[in-house]
Protein backbone atom coordinates (compact mmCIF):
# COMPACT_ATOMS: atom_id res chain seq x y z
CA UNK A 1 0.00 0.00 0.00
CA UNK A 2 1.37 3.13 -0.56
CA UNK A 3 0.52 6.43 1.06
CA UNK A 4 -2.14 7.72 -1.77
CA UNK A 5 -3.47 5.03 -1.14
CA UNK A 6 -3.60 4.70 2.60
CA UNK A 7 -5.22 8.14 3.10
CA UNK A 8 -7.91 7.00 1.12
CA UNK A 9 -8.56 4.36 3.30
CA UNK A 10 -7.94 6.61 6.37
CA UNK A 11 -10.72 8.97 5.32
CA UNK A 12 -13.08 6.33 4.58
CA UNK A 13 -12.31 4.18 7.41
CA UNK A 14 -9.60 5.45 9.75
CA UNK A 15 -9.97 2.36 12.05
CA UNK A 16 -9.40 -0.24 9.38
CA UNK A 17 -7.03 -3.39 10.74
CA UNK A 18 -6.37 -4.31 7.19
CA UNK A 19 -3.16 -5.83 7.46
CA UNK A 20 -1.27 -3.24 4.46
CA UNK A 21 -2.97 -0.01 5.95
CA UNK A 22 -1.20 -1.16 9.36
CA UNK A 23 2.31 -2.18 7.57
CA UNK A 24 2.17 1.42 6.00
CA UNK A 25 1.46 3.20 9.38
CA UNK A 26 4.23 1.23 10.69
CA UNK A 27 6.83 2.08 8.23
CA UNK A 28 5.65 6.06 7.16
CA UNK A 29 6.09 8.73 9.73
CA UNK A 30 3.79 10.88 7.50
CA UNK A 31 0.90 8.64 7.42
CA UNK A 32 1.63 7.75 11.13
CA UNK A 33 0.87 11.51 11.44
CA UNK A 34 -1.99 11.85 9.55
CA UNK A 35 -3.57 8.71 11.42
CA UNK A 36 -3.06 10.25 14.51
CA UNK A 37 -4.49 13.81 13.83
CA UNK A 38 -7.62 11.44 11.99
CA UNK A 39 -8.26 9.67 15.38
CA UNK A 40 -8.16 12.66 17.40
CA UNK A 41 -11.22 13.90 14.88
CA UNK A 42 -13.01 10.46 14.86
CA UNK A 43 -12.69 10.94 18.78
CA UNK A 44 -14.70 14.44 18.54
CA UNK A 45 -17.37 12.48 15.77
CA UNK A 46 -18.41 10.37 18.06
CA UNK A 47 -19.05 12.70 20.52
CA UNK A 48 -21.25 14.57 18.59
CA UNK A 49 -22.93 11.24 17.34
CA UNK A 50 -22.93 9.54 20.47
CA UNK A 51 -26.27 11.80 21.65
CA UNK A 52 -27.62 11.09 25.14
CA UNK A 53 -30.60 8.29 24.63
CA UNK A 54 -33.32 8.91 27.29
CA UNK A 55 -33.22 7.78 30.57
CA UNK A 56 -35.10 4.61 31.40
CA UNK A 57 -35.10 3.80 27.48
CA UNK A 58 -34.22 0.25 28.07
CA UNK A 59 -36.71 -0.02 30.90
CA UNK A 60 -39.56 1.28 28.56
CA UNK A 61 -38.88 -1.13 26.02
CA UNK A 62 -39.08 -3.80 28.65
CA UNK A 63 -42.17 -2.96 30.03
CA UNK A 64 -43.98 -2.68 26.55
CA UNK A 65 -42.44 -6.21 25.76
CA UNK A 66 -43.98 -7.53 28.67
CA UNK A 67 -46.86 -5.71 28.28
CA UNK A 68 -47.34 -6.95 24.65
CA UNK A 69 -46.54 -11.04 25.54
CA UNK A 70 -49.45 -10.68 28.43
CA UNK A 71 -51.54 -9.35 25.72
CA UNK A 72 -50.58 -11.94 23.14
CA UNK A 73 -51.12 -14.70 25.74
CA UNK A 74 -54.58 -13.14 27.36
CA UNK A 75 -55.36 -12.84 23.33
CA UNK A 76 -53.94 -16.30 22.69
CA UNK A 77 -56.15 -18.17 25.58
CA UNK A 78 -59.72 -15.64 23.60
CA UNK A 79 -58.95 -16.99 20.56
CA UNK A 80 -58.84 -21.05 22.15
CA UNK A 81 -62.32 -20.19 24.21
CA UNK A 82 -63.42 -18.91 20.41
CA UNK A 83 -61.82 -21.52 18.59
CA UNK A 84 -63.97 -23.92 21.62
CA UNK A 85 -67.20 -22.20 20.64
CA UNK A 86 -66.42 -22.00 16.78
CA UNK A 87 -66.11 -25.66 16.62
CA UNK A 88 -68.96 -26.30 19.37
CA UNK A 89 -70.95 -24.54 17.07
CA UNK A 90 -69.76 -26.17 13.63
CA UNK A 91 -70.92 -29.87 15.92
CA UNK A 92 -74.29 -28.40 16.32
CA UNK A 93 -74.44 -27.29 12.62
CA UNK A 94 -72.93 -30.67 11.28
CA UNK A 95 -75.56 -32.36 13.47
CA UNK A 96 -78.40 -30.73 12.45
CA UNK A 97 -77.65 -30.92 8.83
CA UNK A 98 -77.29 -34.91 8.90
CA UNK A 99 -80.84 -34.93 10.65
CA UNK A 100 -81.75 -32.72 7.66
CA UNK A 101 -82.89 -34.42 4.63
CA UNK A 102 -79.78 -34.64 2.31
CA UNK A 103 -79.61 -32.33 -0.60
CA UNK A 104 -80.79 -34.43 -3.28
CA UNK A 105 -83.80 -35.74 -1.87
CA UNK A 106 -86.90 -33.85 -3.54
CA UNK A 107 -88.30 -31.64 -0.35
CA UNK A 108 -91.67 -33.61 -0.94
CA UNK A 109 -89.58 -36.90 0.39
CA UNK A 110 -88.28 -34.63 3.01
CA UNK A 111 -91.75 -33.55 4.47
CA UNK A 112 -92.16 -37.59 4.43
CA UNK A 113 -89.53 -38.59 6.14
CA UNK A 114 -90.09 -35.52 8.91
CA UNK A 115 -93.18 -36.98 9.06
CA UNK A 116 -92.22 -40.37 9.24
CA UNK A 117 -89.78 -39.36 12.21
CA UNK A 118 -92.82 -37.61 13.95
CA UNK A 119 -95.31 -40.71 13.83
CA UNK A 120 -96.21 -42.67 16.40
CA UNK A 121 -96.56 -46.35 14.96
CA UNK A 122 -93.64 -47.69 13.64
CA UNK A 123 -93.39 -49.79 10.15
CA UNK A 124 -91.56 -52.61 12.17
CA UNK A 125 -94.59 -53.20 14.66
CA UNK A 126 -97.22 -53.12 11.84
CA UNK A 127 -96.81 -56.86 10.45
CA UNK A 128 -101.29 -57.93 10.54
CA UNK A 129 -102.48 -56.96 7.24
CA UNK A 130 -105.60 -54.73 6.70
CA UNK A 131 -108.96 -55.09 5.40
CA UNK A 132 -108.48 -53.58 1.60
CA UNK A 133 -111.84 -51.56 2.06
CA UNK A 134 -110.11 -49.60 4.51
CA UNK A 135 -107.38 -48.70 2.05
CA UNK A 136 -110.35 -47.82 -0.22
CA UNK A 137 -111.71 -45.89 2.56
CA UNK A 138 -109.11 -44.09 3.39
CA UNK A 139 -108.23 -42.98 -0.49
CA UNK A 140 -111.77 -41.74 -0.65
CA UNK A 141 -111.89 -40.38 2.01
CA UNK A 142 -108.62 -38.15 0.16
CA UNK A 143 -110.82 -37.93 -2.47
CA UNK A 144 -109.61 -40.52 -4.46
CA UNK A 145 -111.35 -43.73 -5.94
CA UNK A 146 -109.19 -47.04 -6.05
CA UNK A 147 -110.63 -49.47 -8.42
CA UNK A 148 -108.45 -51.99 -6.38
CA UNK A 149 -105.35 -52.74 -3.41
CA UNK A 150 -102.32 -54.23 -3.37
CA UNK A 151 -101.90 -57.49 -1.76
CA UNK A 152 -99.85 -56.75 1.90
CA UNK A 153 -100.78 -53.38 3.43
CA UNK A 154 -100.26 -53.69 7.11
CA UNK A 155 -101.66 -50.20 7.81
CA UNK A 156 -103.48 -46.82 6.74
CA UNK A 157 -103.92 -43.94 7.71
CA UNK A 158 -104.62 -40.35 6.44
CA UNK A 159 -101.94 -38.34 7.38
CA UNK A 160 -100.10 -34.97 6.87
CA UNK A 161 -96.89 -34.40 5.20
CA UNK A 162 -96.13 -30.75 5.67
CA UNK A 163 -98.82 -28.51 3.59
CA UNK A 164 -100.02 -31.68 1.93
CA UNK A 165 -102.72 -34.44 3.09
CA UNK A 166 -101.19 -37.90 2.25
CA UNK A 167 -102.38 -41.73 3.02
CA UNK A 168 -99.94 -43.43 4.64
CA UNK A 169 -99.46 -47.27 4.49
CA UNK A 170 -96.93 -49.92 5.29
CA UNK A 171 -96.55 -52.64 3.00
CA UNK A 172 -93.89 -55.57 3.94
CA UNK A 173 -91.73 -56.32 0.79
CA UNK A 174 -89.76 -59.46 0.98
CA UNK A 175 -89.50 -59.08 4.84
CA UNK A 176 -88.75 -55.43 4.80
CA UNK A 177 -91.53 -53.08 6.02
CA UNK A 178 -91.73 -50.21 3.66
CA UNK A 179 -93.65 -46.93 4.23
CA UNK A 180 -95.67 -45.70 1.37
CA UNK A 181 -97.25 -42.80 1.32
CA UNK A 182 -99.47 -41.18 -1.55
CA UNK A 183 -98.95 -37.24 -1.56
CA UNK A 184 -102.82 -36.98 -3.02
CA UNK A 185 -102.66 -32.81 -3.66
CA UNK A 186 -98.74 -32.82 -4.96
CA UNK A 187 -97.60 -33.95 -7.94
CA UNK A 188 -93.98 -34.92 -8.38
CA UNK A 189 -91.68 -33.47 -11.48
CA UNK A 190 -89.75 -36.83 -12.00
CA UNK A 191 -89.20 -40.12 -10.53
CA UNK A 192 -86.51 -39.51 -8.12
CA UNK A 193 -84.15 -42.51 -5.89
CA UNK A 194 -82.38 -41.32 -3.29
CA UNK A 195 -80.60 -42.29 0.39
CA UNK A 196 -80.52 -40.13 3.88
CA UNK A 197 -79.92 -41.49 7.45
CA UNK A 198 -79.15 -44.83 6.37
CA UNK A 199 -82.54 -45.72 4.29
CA UNK A 200 -83.61 -45.61 0.62
CA UNK A 201 -86.14 -43.70 -0.56
CA UNK A 202 -88.43 -43.20 -4.08
CA UNK A 203 -90.49 -40.41 -5.01
CA UNK A 204 -92.50 -40.92 -8.52
CA UNK A 205 -95.32 -39.24 -10.12
CA UNK A 206 -98.68 -40.77 -9.70
CA UNK A 207 -101.92 -40.05 -10.82
CA UNK A 208 -102.25 -36.15 -10.02
CA UNK A 209 -100.17 -36.75 -6.85
CA UNK A 210 -96.78 -39.08 -5.82
CA UNK A 211 -95.93 -41.61 -3.89
CA UNK A 212 -93.39 -41.42 -1.52
CA UNK A 213 -91.58 -44.80 -0.48
CA UNK A 214 -89.25 -45.00 2.81
CA UNK A 215 -87.24 -48.24 3.75
CA UNK A 216 -84.26 -49.96 4.57
CA UNK A 217 -81.59 -50.24 1.90
CA UNK A 218 -82.89 -53.59 0.69
CA UNK A 219 -86.39 -53.19 0.05
CA UNK A 220 -87.67 -54.06 -3.47
CA UNK A 221 -89.16 -50.58 -4.45
CA UNK A 222 -89.85 -51.76 -8.03
CA UNK A 223 -92.48 -54.13 -6.75
CA UNK A 224 -94.34 -51.52 -4.88
CA UNK A 225 -94.21 -49.29 -7.65
CA UNK A 226 -95.26 -51.50 -10.04
CA UNK A 227 -98.36 -52.53 -7.98
CA UNK A 228 -99.43 -48.88 -7.23
CA UNK A 229 -99.04 -47.87 -11.38
CA UNK A 230 -101.26 -50.89 -11.93
CA UNK A 231 -103.74 -50.20 -9.27
CA UNK A 232 -103.95 -45.95 -9.78
CA UNK A 233 -104.23 -46.77 -13.46
CA UNK A 234 -107.91 -48.09 -12.86
CA UNK A 235 -108.49 -45.72 -10.62
CA UNK A 236 -111.10 -42.46 -10.90
CA UNK A 237 -111.52 -39.31 -8.82
CA UNK A 238 -114.64 -39.66 -6.65
CA UNK A 239 -117.62 -37.55 -6.06
CA UNK A 240 -117.40 -36.24 -2.54
CA UNK A 241 -118.74 -38.07 -0.05
CA UNK A 242 -118.84 -41.37 -2.21
CA UNK A 243 -117.29 -44.71 -1.14
CA UNK A 244 -116.79 -47.75 -3.39
CA UNK A 245 -116.92 -51.33 -2.21
CA UNK A 246 -114.47 -53.63 -3.00
CA UNK A 247 -115.36 -57.15 -4.25
CA UNK A 248 -112.99 -60.11 -4.30
CA UNK A 249 -108.86 -60.01 -3.56
CA UNK A 250 -108.26 -57.59 -6.37
CA UNK A 251 -111.31 -55.46 -5.95
CA UNK A 252 -114.03 -54.53 -8.28
CA UNK A 253 -116.07 -51.09 -8.59
CA UNK A 254 -119.54 -51.24 -7.54
CA UNK A 255 -121.53 -48.19 -8.58
CA UNK A 256 -118.67 -46.62 -11.03
CA UNK A 257 -121.67 -44.52 -12.80
CA UNK A 258 -121.17 -41.78 -9.96
CA UNK A 259 -117.38 -41.71 -10.54
CA UNK A 260 -116.65 -38.59 -12.80
CA UNK A 261 -113.24 -38.51 -14.26
CA UNK A 262 -110.58 -41.43 -14.65
CA UNK A 263 -107.51 -40.37 -12.53
CA UNK A 264 -104.42 -40.41 -14.96
CA UNK A 265 -101.52 -42.90 -15.02
CA UNK A 266 -98.13 -41.65 -14.71
CA UNK B 1 -44.15 -10.21 37.20
CA UNK B 2 -43.43 -13.94 37.10
CA UNK B 3 -42.24 -14.67 33.47
CA UNK B 4 -45.32 -16.41 31.93
CA UNK B 5 -43.62 -20.23 32.00
CA UNK B 6 -40.28 -21.58 32.27
CA UNK B 7 -38.63 -21.48 29.07
CA UNK B 8 -40.21 -18.01 28.58
CA UNK B 9 -37.73 -17.25 31.03
CA UNK B 10 -34.26 -17.83 29.46
CA UNK B 11 -35.97 -16.23 26.08
CA UNK B 12 -36.69 -12.97 28.39
CA UNK B 13 -33.44 -12.87 29.55
CA UNK B 14 -31.53 -13.27 26.40
CA UNK B 15 -33.84 -10.23 25.17
CA UNK B 16 -33.43 -8.13 28.58
CA UNK B 17 -29.33 -8.59 27.74
CA UNK B 18 -30.02 -7.41 24.10
CA UNK B 19 -32.46 -4.57 25.50
CA UNK B 20 -29.61 -3.64 27.61
CA UNK B 21 -26.76 -3.93 25.45
CA UNK B 22 -28.08 -2.41 22.13
CA UNK B 23 -31.55 0.48 23.11
CA UNK B 24 -28.27 3.08 23.10
CA UNK B 25 -26.87 2.95 20.12
CA UNK B 26 -29.65 1.82 18.42
CA UNK B 27 -31.43 5.12 19.79
CA UNK B 28 -28.54 6.89 18.56
CA UNK B 29 -28.89 5.50 15.16
CA UNK B 30 -33.00 5.80 15.04
CA UNK B 31 -32.01 9.20 15.77
CA UNK B 32 -29.75 10.59 13.03
CA UNK B 33 -32.09 8.89 10.65
CA UNK B 34 -35.22 10.01 11.23
CA UNK B 35 -33.80 13.48 13.13
CA UNK B 36 -36.81 13.68 15.96
CA UNK B 37 -36.25 12.58 19.55
CA UNK B 38 -40.05 10.97 19.69
CA UNK B 39 -39.72 9.12 16.37
CA UNK B 40 -36.82 7.84 17.56
CA UNK B 41 -37.32 6.13 20.82
CA UNK B 42 -40.50 4.48 18.62
CA UNK B 43 -38.90 3.39 15.92
CA UNK B 44 -35.95 1.73 19.00
CA UNK B 45 -39.16 0.39 20.75
CA UNK B 46 -40.98 -1.25 17.54
CA UNK B 47 -37.56 -2.70 16.60
CA UNK B 48 -37.00 -4.67 19.77
CA UNK B 49 -40.77 -5.85 19.81
CA UNK B 50 -40.04 -7.64 16.47
CA UNK B 51 -36.55 -8.50 17.46
CA UNK B 52 -38.17 -10.16 20.64
CA UNK B 53 -40.84 -12.02 18.15
CA UNK B 54 -38.45 -13.14 15.67
CA UNK B 55 -35.62 -13.72 18.90
CA UNK B 56 -35.48 -17.77 17.44
CA UNK B 57 -34.25 -17.02 14.42
CA UNK B 58 -31.34 -15.07 15.71
CA UNK B 59 -28.60 -17.76 15.21
CA UNK B 60 -25.40 -15.56 15.09
CA UNK B 61 -25.20 -13.87 18.41
CA UNK B 62 -22.01 -11.75 17.12
CA UNK B 63 -24.23 -10.43 14.06
CA UNK B 64 -26.68 -9.38 16.82
CA UNK B 65 -26.08 -5.81 16.00
CA UNK B 66 -26.36 -6.02 12.28
CA UNK B 67 -29.52 -7.94 12.80
CA UNK B 68 -31.38 -5.27 14.81
CA UNK B 69 -29.71 -2.17 12.39
CA UNK B 70 -31.49 -4.40 9.60
CA UNK B 71 -35.10 -4.44 11.56
CA UNK B 72 -34.88 -0.84 12.86
CA UNK B 73 -33.94 0.10 9.05
CA UNK B 74 -37.13 -1.40 7.88
CA UNK B 75 -39.23 -0.22 10.54
CA UNK B 76 -37.97 3.21 9.06
CA UNK B 77 -38.81 2.41 5.81
CA UNK B 78 -42.07 1.05 6.63
CA UNK B 79 -42.66 4.27 8.55
CA UNK B 80 -41.77 6.45 5.36
CA UNK B 81 -44.22 4.16 3.14
CA UNK B 82 -46.99 5.22 5.70
CA UNK B 83 -46.17 9.00 5.92
CA UNK B 84 -43.53 11.14 4.18
CA UNK B 85 -40.92 12.36 7.23
CA UNK B 86 -39.84 15.74 7.08
CA UNK B 87 -36.02 15.19 6.84
CA UNK B 88 -34.79 18.82 7.94
CA UNK B 89 -35.85 18.97 11.85
CA UNK B 90 -32.32 16.79 12.16
CA UNK B 91 -31.36 20.83 12.07
CA UNK B 92 -33.08 21.66 15.27
CA UNK B 93 -30.73 19.17 16.96
CA UNK B 94 -29.55 20.16 20.38
CA UNK B 95 -28.52 17.21 22.63
CA UNK B 96 -26.05 18.12 24.65
CA UNK B 97 -23.77 16.17 27.28
CA UNK B 98 -24.28 17.36 30.47
CA UNK B 99 -20.67 16.15 32.03
CA UNK B 100 -19.05 18.01 28.92
CA UNK B 101 -16.94 21.59 29.18
CA UNK B 102 -18.45 24.84 27.86
CA UNK B 103 -16.09 24.59 25.22
CA UNK B 104 -16.75 21.25 24.28
CA UNK B 105 -20.31 21.84 23.99
CA UNK B 106 -19.92 24.21 21.58
CA UNK B 107 -17.75 22.40 19.32
CA UNK B 108 -20.15 19.06 20.10
CA UNK B 109 -22.71 20.97 19.03
CA UNK B 110 -20.80 22.74 15.78
CA UNK B 111 -20.15 19.13 14.91
CA UNK B 112 -23.56 17.70 15.02
CA UNK B 113 -25.10 20.78 12.96
CA UNK B 114 -22.56 19.30 10.56
CA UNK B 115 -23.79 16.05 10.57
CA UNK B 116 -27.36 17.30 10.30
CA UNK B 117 -26.50 18.78 7.12
CA UNK B 118 -24.79 15.90 5.90
CA UNK B 119 -26.78 14.26 2.84
CA UNK B 120 -28.54 11.49 4.29
CA UNK B 121 -26.62 8.71 1.96
CA UNK B 122 -23.17 11.00 3.66
CA UNK B 123 -24.31 10.79 6.83
CA UNK B 124 -26.06 7.16 7.16
CA UNK B 125 -23.06 5.00 6.41
CA UNK B 126 -20.96 7.53 8.91
CA UNK B 127 -23.71 6.77 11.49
CA UNK B 128 -23.12 3.62 10.93
CA UNK B 129 -19.52 3.20 11.10
CA UNK B 130 -18.86 5.38 13.69
CA UNK B 131 -21.59 3.38 16.07
CA UNK B 132 -21.46 0.52 14.80
CA UNK B 133 -17.76 -0.12 14.35
CA UNK B 134 -18.84 -1.82 10.94
CA UNK B 135 -16.29 -2.53 7.98
CA UNK B 136 -17.08 -0.50 4.67
CA UNK B 137 -17.43 -4.22 3.35
CA UNK B 138 -20.59 -4.49 6.30
CA UNK B 139 -21.95 -1.02 5.81
CA UNK B 140 -21.88 -1.76 2.24
CA UNK B 141 -24.15 -5.11 2.55
CA UNK B 142 -26.46 -3.42 5.07
CA UNK B 143 -27.50 -0.42 2.47
CA UNK B 144 -27.44 -2.78 -0.19
CA UNK B 145 -24.25 -1.03 -1.67
CA UNK B 146 -20.81 -1.66 -3.53
CA UNK B 147 -18.19 -1.07 -0.96
CA UNK B 148 -16.26 1.27 -3.43
CA UNK B 149 -19.41 3.33 -3.42
CA UNK B 150 -19.63 3.20 0.60
CA UNK B 151 -15.84 4.23 0.69
CA UNK B 152 -16.39 7.32 -1.70
CA UNK B 153 -19.59 8.31 0.59
CA UNK B 154 -17.40 7.83 4.15
CA UNK B 155 -14.54 9.81 2.23
CA UNK B 156 -16.78 12.52 1.37
CA UNK B 157 -18.59 12.76 4.46
CA UNK B 158 -15.59 13.27 6.10
CA UNK B 159 -14.37 16.16 3.81
CA UNK B 160 -17.44 17.60 4.30
CA UNK B 161 -17.44 17.79 7.65
CA UNK B 162 -13.86 19.41 7.96
CA UNK B 163 -14.67 21.88 5.17
CA UNK B 164 -17.55 23.10 7.53
CA UNK B 165 -15.61 23.38 10.66
CA UNK B 166 -12.71 24.77 8.95
CA UNK B 167 -10.64 21.35 9.34
CA UNK B 168 -9.06 21.84 5.71
CA UNK B 169 -5.27 19.73 6.99
CA UNK B 170 -6.42 16.17 6.15
CA UNK B 171 -8.29 16.96 2.50
CA UNK B 172 -5.66 19.41 1.84
CA UNK B 173 -3.04 16.47 2.47
CA UNK B 174 -4.71 13.95 0.31
CA UNK B 175 -5.06 16.58 -2.72
CA UNK B 176 -1.05 16.95 -2.59
CA UNK B 177 -0.41 13.64 -2.72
Amino acid sequence: MNCLEFRRRLGSEPASKMGAFVAHREECVHCAGAQYRADEFEGRIHRAISVAAPLNLADRILLAQTTETRHSARNQRRGWIAFSIAAAASIVVAFVAVQRPSPNMPALAGMVFEHLQEHVVSAVDSDMAIPKQSVIEAFAERGINLASVPDGINYVHKCPAGPYETVHMIMPEHGVAVSVVYVVDKSSAHRTDFSHDGLRGREIPLGKGSLVMWATASADFDAIESSWKSVMGESIALEPGSVPVVSGSRGVLSGSSVYRAALAAP
Amino acid sequence: MKPVSASMSSRQHQFEALVRGHSTDLYRYAYWLCGQDALAQDLVQDTFLRAWRALDKLREVGAVKAWLITILRREHARLFERKAMPSDDIDDLDLPDPQATPERRTEESALRQAIAKLDPKYREPLVLQVLGGFTCAEIAEQLGLGEAAVMTQLFRARQKLKGQLGFEDQTAEVSEL
